[in-house]
C-alpha cells in the first residue's frame, strides 16, 4: 500500500503539472480527490487494514491528500496568472485600423517644411498677387525691353491686357521675383523674407515640363552682406529638405535680376556624386539659381545699391519634391488624382 | 554649342597633360556649363584602316565579296562585304569586333561581333562612311559604296581617328548658360576665358591692312541697325572643296562642309563668333546698300524660303533689290553659285534686337542670327576680316583683293567703371591681392589702372555691348576667375527685435492643416484656368471673367473666378476610383473688376484667396453628406482660431440645389456658400454617380484671433444627466425651431440640448417626422433624483407641444 501511495503521489504531481487550464485541473482534481478519486478510494481501504497499521497509513494517505490539494491550488494560481482573455487562435498579425486622416499636397508639405526652417532663422513669409503687371514681372527686375521671356510664347498674357505700357500689360506671374520688390517697397530694411507661390509659363508639357509650378524664393537684404553668407542659407535649406548635409557648389550663371548670378548645384544623392542617369553623369544636379540682387532691382525697391546688398535664391519646389519621393512625372502634381495625392501622408 | 579642344589650342596653349575633367569642371564653375566632353578617338575605338589585298567572290551570294584585308602588321583577315567599289589596294575603314557602328547609318550604334555571313566567317566589317558617321566628310553617291581612305596614306592597322587626324575632344556647351555673353560664341572667346583661368597667354589676331586703293561702294542707310559694314571684293577664286583639315574642323563642331568659299565664312564664324557672308560679285549690281526692306519687297532665301519682307527687316541690297536678309541668311540668287569666281566678302555688324525680330518673324533662326542676337561688338569685324583674308590667301594663292571698304562711322564706346577696393573686399567677404585682380582682368581684356582707393577699369569692346556696365559686374568677374569655391561660407548676422508674428499667414496654414488632419480631407492643386464645360455648369455667365490671350487650349481660356469649376473636374476624375472622398483647394481667384493700385505703378484686378471644398459621397444619404460638410465648416473657426461665422439663407448660389444651400456669413456679411451641387449642374459637369456638397469661402475675409478666446469652465460637482426624448412633429418643422423652443426653458437645471436623430418613413404618419433630442439636466447643488429629472423633461415636452405641436412618440 505504501508503494501504491508513493506511485499515486508521483503520478498525481505529474498530472497536476501537466494541466494547462482550469478545466483540465478540475478533471485531475476529480480523478485524485473526488468521490471516486484514487486517494479517496485508498482512504476507503484503510479500515480493511491491520489495526496497528491504520493510524500510520491513515496519516500517510492524508498527508498525500493534503500535498496534492496544495499542489492543485498552486497550479490553479499559476494557470490564472498565465491565462489569456481570448482563445489561443487570436491573430496578432491582423492589420490595425488606419486613422482616418486626409493630407496636404506634397508641395504644400515641402513648402511648410521650408517655412519652418526659414522662420527659425527670422524670415517672414510673404505672398503677392498672381496676376501681375509687366512692370513688376519684368521691368523692375532689370529684364531688358525685348527680353525673350516677355514674349507670349513664354508668358500667359491676359486677353485685352496684352499691349500698351508695362503698367497696363497683365499676365499670370511667370516667376515670383517681382514680389520681392513689392515686399521691399512696403517694408523697412533690412529684409529677410521668403515668398513661396505658384507661377505659370506658356510651355509645352511633358513629364519634365509643366505650365504651372510652385516656386520658393528667399531674400536677404542688408548692409554689406557678402555673397558667401548666401552659402549658409542654401545649406540650411537643403539639409532641412533632405535631412542630411548635402554637398553644394555655386557656379557662374546669368539671370537679369542678379549680379553676380549663380547656378547652384547639389551633389546627386542617387549616385553619391559618382555620376548616374539622374544627374546626367556629372554627379551634380542643378537645383536653384541665386545671387546678389541687381542694383537696378534694389533701386526699384527704393534702396541705394551702394549701401544695401543681399542674397537671393529661387527653389523649384516641384523638382525638389520629385527628388524627395522619386516622382517621375511633374504633371501628376496638378492631376488632382487622389491615387497619387494620398501617397504623401 | 560644340567646341573642338584642338581648335581652342590654336589660340591658347593649354598644357599637353591638361586634365580634361578638370578643364570641363573649371569652365563650368567660372563661365559656361559644359554638358559633356566626347573623345573622338573613343568614338572611333576599334575602327582602323585596312588594306584590301584580295577580293574574292562569295560562294553563296552574288552581291557579296570576301575580302582578304591586311589589318596591320601583316595580319590578314577575311571580311565579307557588299561594297560596290571594292578594289585591291584600296584603303578601307574596318570596324573590328567591339567597335560601335550604325547599320546603314540608321538607329542606335550597335556593337560589331564576329559573325558568319551566308556561311562565311567575317572579321568585323568594312564600313560605309554613313556607318561611322562620316558621310558629311566622305560623301558617297552610291548607296553601296564603302568609305575610301586611300588618299590618307596611313598604314594598315592605324586607328581611324589618327589616320584622319580626328584625335580631338569635343566639348558640348549649354547655350542657355551663355546667352548673356556674345563674346563666347566662338572658339576664340572660350580660349580667352581659359587663358584668364589658367594665367596663360592668348594669341592675338593680326590686323588686316588693305593694299588695294579701289573701294567697294557700300551705303549704310540705316546706321542704327548696321553700325559697321566691311565689303571686300576678292577675285581669282573658284568653287572647290576646302582642305580636309578645314572640313574636319567644321564637321567636328556640328556643321556641314559645303565648298571652300562657304566653308571659309563658317570657319571664321566658328573661330571668332563673328558671322560673315560671301556674295557672287558678278551678281551684285553697282553697289551695296544696307537698308530697311521696302513695302512689298520680296526675297528668296538660300534655303528657298520665299519671303514677303516687312519694312522692319534690314536687308542687304544692290541697285536692283534685296540680296540678303541682314544677319540672318543670304539670298538664293546672289550668294555662292557653282560658277562663282569672285566674291564680295561681307564682315558686318548688325543690331541685335532687329536681327532677332526678323529671324523670329520668319521662323528662320540661323547660326548667324543666333550670334547677332546676343549683341556682337562691331570691333570684332577686324578679327574676322583678318582670319578670312588669311584663309582666302591660303586656299587660293592666286586670289586678289581688288576693292575694299570699311564703313564704321560711329565707334563703339567702351564702358568705364571705377571700383573701390574697400567696397570690393566687403562685398566679396575676402581680400583678394590686387595684383591677382589686375592680372585676371587684364587677360580678359580689361584695361586696369590703379587709383588712390581702387581701380579705373576700361571694359573691352566685346563686353561693352550690355554685358558689363557696373561695378557689380566687375565683382563677378573677379570672384568667378578667383574661383567661387575659394570663398569660405561666412555666417549670417542679424539684430533681433521680436519674434515673427504673422496671423494671416498662420491662419491659412491652420485652416489647411485642420481640413487635412482633423477632417480627413485631401488637398489638391489645379491650374489657374478653367475648362469651358465646367464654367458653363457652375457660373451663371462668363461676364467679368478674365481670359488668357494665348490659352493652353481653346477650351481653357478663362481664368479662375471661382475654385468650384476645377473642383468639379476633380470630382469627375476621382469618381471612377473612389465612392467617397472629401477634397479641398486653397488658391487665388481673379475678377475683372475693382482694379486697384496696391503697389506703386500698377493697377491690378480683384484677386482673392479662396478655399474650395467638395464633400463627395453616395446620393442615397444627402443628409449625411450635408451634415459632414456643415460640421467641418461649422467647427473650423473654433479649431483654427478665427472669428466665428454663421450660416444664413440670403442668396442661393447659381449652382446649388433648390433646398440644400446655405450662405456662410461673418458679422452679417456673406463670405461664402455651402450647398449641394444641383442635379442639373452635376449632369452638366459629367458627374455620373455621386453627389457633392460644395463649399467656397473667401479667405481674405477671415479674421484670425490674436489669441485664444475660450474660457475655462469648472467641472460640475454633481452629475449631469443626459435624457433622450423622442416626439412627432410636422415634417416641415426645423431643428432651429426645436432648439429655440427648448432653450427658452433653459434654467439652472436644464443646461443644454442637442440633436440626436430624426426619422421619417414606416410607422411615422405622412407629413410627420420623429425627432430625438438629448437634454442635459443637472444641478449645481445636489444630485438630482429620477422624478426631478423627469419633471424637467416633461416641462420641455410641454413647451414643445405648445410651440411646435410636438407629440410624444408612443410606439
Amino acid at each position: 500500500m505504501k508503494e501504491k501511495l508513493e506511485a499515486l503521489l508521483r503520478e498525481g504531481t505529474a498530472k497536476i503539472e501537466a494541466a494547462q487550464s482550469e478545466a483540465e485541473l478540475q478533471e485531475v482534481k476529480g480523478a485524485l480527490l473526488g468521490k471516486q478519486g484514487s486517494i479517496t478510494e485508498l482512504l476507503k481501504e484503510i479500515p480493511k487494514l491491520d489495526v496497528a497499521l491504520r493510524p500510520e497509513m491513515g496519516k500517510a494517505v492524508n498527508n498525500v491528500k493534503n500535498l496534492l490539494s496544495e499542489q492543485i491550488e498552486g497550479r490553479r494560481e499559476a494557470i490564472k496568472l498565465k491565462a489569456s482573455e481570448v482563445p489561443a487562435d487570436f491573430d496578432c498579425t491582423i492589420p490595425g485600423f488606419e486613422p482616418k486622416i486626409g493630407g496636404l499636397h506634397p508641395i504644400t508639405q515641402m513648402c511648410y517644411d521650408l517655412n519652418d526652417a526659414f522662420r527659425s532663422m527670422g524670415f517672414e513669409v510673404f505672398s503677392g498677387p498672381e496676376i501681375t503687371s509687366e512692370y513688376y514681372a519684368f521691368d523692375n527686375l532689370n529684364f531688358p525691353p525685348n527680353h525673350p521671356a516677355r514674349e507670349s510664347m513664354d508668358t500667359y498674357w491676359l486677353e485685352g491686357h496684352d499691349s500698351g505700357e508695362a503698367s497696363d500689360k497683365l499676365c499670370l506671374r511667370p516667376h515670383l521675383t517681382g514680389d520681392s520688390v513689392r515686399y521691399m517697397q512696403t517694408h523697412k530694411p533690412p529684409y529677410r523674407f521668403v515668398y513661396p507661390g505658384r507661377v505659370y509659363r506658356n510651355e509645352t508639357t511633358d513629364a519634365r515640363h509643366e505650365r504651372a509650378f510652385f516656386q520658393y524664393e528667399a531674400l536677404i537684404v542688408d548692409k554689406d552682406f557678402t555673397y558667401t553668407a548666401g552659402k549658409v542659407m542654401i545649406k540650411s535649406i537643403l539639409s532641412k529638405v533632405f535631412g542630411q548635409d548635402v554637398p553644394v557648389r555655386m557656379r557662374a550663371g546669368f539671370f537679369p535680376f542678379v549680379e553676380p548670378g549663380f547656378e547652384i548645384d547639389m551633389g546627386c544623392l542617387v549616385c553619391g556624386g559618382k555620376g548616374c542617369s539622374v544627374c546626367k553623369h556629372v554627379g551634380w544636379i542643378e537645383i536653384m539659381p541665386g545671387g546678389t540682387p541687381h542694383p537696378n532691382v534694389l533701386r526699384a525697391a527704393g534702396l541705394d545699391p551702394d549701401e544695401y546688398t543681399g542674397f537671393y535664391v529661387n527653389i523649384g519646389l516641384d523638382r525638389l519634391v520629385m527628388m524627395r519621393y522619386g516622382v517621375d512625372d511633374v504633371r501628376l502634381f496638378h492631376s488632382t488624382d487622389l491615387r497619387f495625392l494620398k501617397q504623401f501622408r | 554649342m560644340k567646341l573642338s579642344l584642338n581648335w581652342i589650342k590654336d589660340y591658347v596653349k593649354l598644357p599637353d597633360d591638361m586634365d580634361l575633367t578638370r578643364l570641363a569642371y573649371d569652365l563650368t564653375m567660372s563661365t559656361v556649363e559644359v554638358e559633356g566632353a566626347e573623345s573622338l578617338a573613343e568614338r572611333f575605338d576599334k575602327i582602323i584602316v585596312g588594306d584590301i589585298k584580295e577580293v574574292l567572290p562569295h560562294p553563296n551570294a552574288d552581291k557579296l565579296r570576301v575580302c582578304k584585308v591586311d589589318i596591320g602588321e601583316g595580319e590578314i583577315k577575311d571580311i565579307v562585304c557588299g561594297g560596290s567599289n571594292l578594289e585591291v589596294g584600296m584603303k578601307v575603314v574596318v570596324a573590328c569586333p567591339g567597335a560601335m557602328v550604325r547599320w546603314h547609318g540608321e538607329g542606335e550604334p550597335v556593337e560589331i561581333k564576329n559573325a558568319k555571313l551566308r556561311g562565311v566567317a567575317s572579321f568585323g566589317m568594312i564600313c560605309a562612311a554613313v556607318e561611322v558617321g562620316l558621310d558629311d566628310l566622305f560623301p558617297c553617291e552610291d548607296d553601296h559604296g564603302i568609305m575610301d581612305v586611300t588618299a590618307f596614306d596611313a598604314p594598315a592597322g592605324t586607328p581611324l581617328a589618327k589616320a584622319l587626324d580626328l584625335d580631338d575632344i569635343i566639348l558640348e556647351i549649354d547655350n542657355k548658360s551663355m546667352t548673356n555673353r556674345p563674346d563666347l560664341w566662338g572658339h576664340y572667346g572660350i580660349a580667352r576665358e581659359l587663358a584668364a583661368l589658367y594665367d596663360l597667354p592668348l594669341v592675338e589676331f593680326d590686323k588686316y591692312v588693305p593694299e588695294c586703293t579701289s573701294t567697294v561702294d557700300v551705303r549704310i542707310v540705316d546706321g542704327e541697325r548696321c553700325p559697321r559694314y566691311i565689303g571686300s571684293k576678292i577675285e581669282g577664286l573658284g568653287v572647290k572643296p576646302s582642305p580636309f583639315e578645314m572640313q574636319s574642323r567644321i564637321w567636328r563642331v556640328g556643321m556641314r562642309p559645303i565648298n571652300a568659299l562657304v566653308d571659309i565664312t563658317n570657319y571664321v564664324m566658328l573661330a571668332t563668333g563673328q558671322p560673315t557672308h560671301v556674295f557672287d560679285s558678278n551678281h551684285i549690281i553697282d553697289h551695296i546698300e544696307v537698308r530697311r526692306a521696302n513695302e512689298g519687297e520680296k526675297l528668296q532665301l538660300l534655303n528657298d524660303k520665299e519671303l514677303n519682307l516687312s519694312t522692319d527687316d534690314l536687308v542687304i541690297a544692290d541697285a536692283e533689290g534685296a540680296v540678303a536678309l541682314a544677319g540672318v541668311m543670304g539670298g538664293a540668287k546672289d550668294s555662292v553659285l557653282p560658277e562663282t569666281n569672285s566674291v564680295i566678302l561681307e564682315v558686318a555688324n548688325f543690331e541685335s534686337k532687329g536681327v532677332r525680330r526678323t529671324a523670329l518673324r520668319y521662323d528662320n533662326r540661323t547660326e548667324s542670327s543666333s550670334r547677332y542676337e546676343k549683341a556682337v561688338d562691331p570691333e570684332r569685324c577686324d578679327q574676322a576680316l583678318s582670319l578670312a583674308m588669311k584663309l582666302f590667301s591660303e586656299l587660293y594663292p592666286e586670289m586678289k583683293v581688288t576693292a575694299f571698304n570699311d564703313v564704321y562711322p560711329v565707334k563703339l564706346v567702351k564702358k568705364e567703371i571705377d571700383v573701390d577696393f574697400d567696397w570690393l573686399d566687403r562685398r566679396l567677404g575676402k581680400r583678394i591681392p590686387q595684383e591677382i585682380v589686375a592680372r585676371k582682368l587684364g587677360t580678359m581684356g580689361y584695361e586696369v589702372t590703379f587709383t588712390e582707393k581702387g581701380m579705373h577699369i576700361v571694359v573691352p569692346t566685346w563686353r561693352s555691348t550690355g554685358d558689363v556696365s557696373i561695378k557689380a559686374d566687375i565683382m563677378e568677374e573677379v570672384a568667378r576667375m578667383y574661383g567661387y569655391e575659394n570663398f569660405e561660407a561666412t555666417s549670417i548676422t542679424t539684430s533681433f527685435d521680436g519674434a515673427i508674428n504673422q496671423l494671416e499667414v498662420d491662419l491659412v496654414r491652420k485652416v489647411k492643416e485642420y481640413l487635412a488632419f482633423r477632417c480627413n480631407m485631401q488637398e489638391i492643386f489645379t491650374y489657374p484656368w478653367m475648362t469651358d464645360e465646367f464654367v458653363t455648369a457652375i457660373m451663371p455667365s462668363t461676364d467679368g471673367i478674365l481670359a488668357l490671350a494665348t490659352p493652353p487650349s481653346p477650351t481653357e481660356k478663362y481664368v479662375k473666378c471661382s475654385l468650384l469649376p476645377n473642383i468639379c473636374k476633380a470630382i469627375v476624375k476621382n469618381e471612377r476610383n473612389f465612392d467617397e472622398f472629401d477634397i479641398f483647394e486653397e488658391a487665388s481667384v481673379f475678377l475683372d473688376r475693382d482694379y486697384t493700385e496696391n503697389y506703386k505703378g500698377e493697377k491690378l484686378p480683384c484677386q482673392q484667396k479662396h478655399l474650395g471644398c467638395a464633400f463627395v459621397g453616395s446620393s442615397d444619404n444627402i443628409s449625411e453628406l450635408f451634415r459632414r460638410a456643415k460640421g467641418v465648416i461649422g467647427m473650423m473657426p473654433r479649431y483654427t482660431h478665427m472669428e466665428a461665422f454663421t450660416f444664413e439663407k440670403l442668396e442661393k448660389p447659381y449652382w446649388a440645389d433648390e433646398t440644400v444651400w446655405l450662405n456662410i456669413c461673418l458679422n452679417g456679411k456673406k463670405i461664402g456658400d455651402l450647398a449641394l451641387l444641383s442635379g442639373k449642374a452635376a449632369a452638366a459637369c459629367g458627374i455620373k454617380v455621386l453627389s457633392a456638397v460644395l463649399v467656397e469661402i473667401n479667405m481674405d475675409e477671415l479674421v484670425p484671433l490674436k489669441s485664444r478666446t475660450n474660457r475655462f469652465v469648472h467641472i460640475p460637482e454633481f452629475p449631469m444627466n443626459e435624457y433622450d426624448i423622442s416626439f412627432l412633429v410636422d415634417s416641415m418643422v426645423k431643428w432651429d425651431d426645436i432648439y429655440n423652443a427648448v432653450m427658452a426653458k433653459k434654467n439652472e437645471l436644464l443646461r443644454d440640448v442637442c440633436f440626436v436623430d430624426e426619422y421619417k418613413g414606416k410607422q411615422i404618419p405622412a407629413g410627420k417626422k420623429s425627432v430625438t433630442i438629448r437634454l442635459v439636466i443637472g444641478s449645481g447643488e445636489k444630485t438630482l433624483t429620477g422624478p426631478e429629472i423627469e419633471q424637467v423633461a416633461n416641462s420641455v415636452l410641454k413647451k414643445l407641444n405648445k410651440t411646435i405641436g410636438a407629440e410624444i412618440r408612443t410606439i
